[in-house]
């Protein structure tokens, strides 16, 4: 890696840094317990950071599939696939942190409300982007179908959540949670969902170069198995 | 314009008549939605008062397994039989297979649920005659369709083609599983039409959309 | 478990995943980088021979 390479990574790590510090302390400190629910409360504000940063991850994944399919270029393919693979990881922690916020405040894990269930079927649709790249019978095959997977399922996100919340108005429950966001709540929440988003870009950049080192290995090992082979890029 | 209808039909003909000759996928696809149905009433218990409740449920629960597996048939036997490739041969543009392909599980489907539910609506004591459930089972069929055309040409280009259609297609119809049961809820409960017509319009929209985004992502499914 | 058990599960939760994650990546960075030195000391020797 180059020195600037080098510095610029510091960089960001540090920015990143400060903001996910930064955050905690507004979560923890700052604000003030909510009311109704007490500390608990506080979950919230990661909780729905990381929705938010799942869902970026999402659209880039649609963003890139769209210029996958259309340039093929293979790195488009890899920031998708990167970029999914984090959407995923948030996702299952917003599926996490969700029902452990319900069971402290309501008693149940699971109430089948309009968001969680929501983003359940978000899960399930990049988990089948995943593995449709595992079943498919070639690599560039699976990149190709991931991509058709990214769009479509990418459009289907606004009508599910349409369609969920439709479902949920027509059989409420009673566990809904109300009320507004003070502005200390909402300046947590814009923090919160900063250093969410830097940290997803760290990890996104992280797993794009192991991705294109794991590129360069196979190319290496290609070459060393065609010894005689011409040589079109240079180390 | 013409010639666009002749070619899609000349591929739904195709379809018809190989299926008309056999008559395999028709006849194991209809008894298993009865099956279906026939289970998940005991699995519910529906007993006089609770039957309004599950009915909507069990009867799509049905369609949805009924037509996922009539959905894998579609271009199952392409790729067995090597079609695939010599439908790509033909001097049509890769959008037409999708319409011809569309056409023939749309109608599949519907066929099978002509006949599964009056049978259906008979089992469970509900007026036979209900214009409203067909509009319902039309619009939910048509997203079925085609979202399911897409995606089992995928997943007949996958190794585990059986279970890849399922994994890809279900969770992108949630939408209107979920409106097609409500919708069938309310006309169960003769309520009017008013009630229904969210539902109708988020089924109108998932066609719409789905109809023309999986038309315009076919080709990249099926090129090689 | 009371309401504060809660809030330090879920973010204990969070932090183990995502510090899970990022160990699993830096693992992979270090395995891929001895690799691909191991591959091109192998490729400058051939070429030296």
């Amino acid at each position: 890696m180059s020195e600037k390479n080098a510095v610029q990574a510091n960089i960001l790590l540090g920015l990143g840094l400060a903001l996910m510090i930064a955050a905690l302390y507004l979560v923890f400190i700052y604000v003030p317990t909510e009311e109704s629910m007490g500390d608990v409360q506080r979950i919230f504000y990661f909780h729905v950071a990381m929705a938010w940063v799942a869902f970026l991850a999402f659209f880039v994944v649609f963003v890139c599939s769209i210029l996958y399919l259309w340039k093929r270029v293979i790195k488009w393919d890899i920031i998708a696939r990167s970029s999914a693979e984090l959407g995923i990881v948030f996702t299952t922690l917003v599926l996490i942190t969700g029902p452990i916020w319900a069971k402290a405040v309501w008693g149940a894990w699971w109430t089948w409300d309009a968001r969680l269930t929501a983003t359940l079927v978000l899960w399930l649709t990049y988990v089948a982007y995943l593995l449709v790249r595992s079943y498919a019978t070639e690599e560039f095959r699976g990149a190709r179908f991931a991509a058709v997977l990214g769009i479509v399922g990418f459009i289907d996100v606004p009508i599910v959540f349409l369609a969920v919340n439709l479902w949920r108005t027509q059989h409420p429950t009673r566990l809904v949670f109300e009320g507004g966001l003070t502005s200390p709540m909402l300046l947590t929440l814009l923090v919160s969902v900063a250093a969410f988003t830097f940290l997803y870009i760290l990890l996104v950049i992280q797993s794009i170069s192991l991705r294109n080192m794991e590129t360069v290995v196979r190319q290496l090992k290609d070459a060393q198995a065609n010894p005689g082979k011409e040589q079109l890029w240079t180390i | 314009m013409k010639e666009l209808f002749t070619r899609i039909f000349a591929i739904f003909w195709k379809d018809i008549l190989s299926e008309l000759r056999t008559k395999e996928i028709a006849t194991s696809v209809l008894v298993f939605a009865l099956l279906v149905v026939v289970i998940f009433n005991f699995a519910f218990e529906a007993g006089a008062d609770t039957t309004g409740l599950v009915a909507p449920g069990i009867l799509w629960v049905a369609f949805t397994f009924a037509g996922v597996l009539g959905l894998n048939h579609t271009f199952a036997s392409e790729k067995e039989n090597s079609c695939l490739e010599g439908l790509m041969l033909c001097p049509v543009e890769r959008h037409v297979i999708y319409w011809g392909k569309l056409v023939g599980s749309f109608t599949f489907m519907l066929v099978v649920e002509a006949i599964i539910t009056p049978i259906f609506l008979a089992l469970f004591n509900l007026p036979i005659f209900m214009p409203r459930l067909a509009l319902i089972i039309v619009l939910t069929t048509l997203g079925f369709a085609s979202v399911g055309t897409l995606f089992s040409a995928l997943a007949a280009n996958t190794k585990a083609r059986d279970i890849m259609l399922p994994i890809l297609f279900l969770p992108i119809v949630v939408p209107i599983i979920i409106a097609a049961v409500e919708a069938t809820g309310l006309v169960m409960d003769d309520k009017s039409w008013g009630e229904m017509s969210t539902w109708l319009q988020v089924l109108i929209a998932f066609d719409v959309i789905f109809l023309v985004a999986s038309a315009f992502v076919f080709e990249f499914v099926v090129e090689e | 478990m009371d309401n504060l058990s809660y809030l330090f599960a879920a973010y204990t939760i969070v932090w183990a995943v995502i510090f899970g994650y990022m160990f699993f990546i830096h693992q992979k960075h270090r395995r891929l980088e001895r690799e691909i030195d191991l591959l091109k000391e192998d490729m400058h020797q051939r070429q030296t021979d």
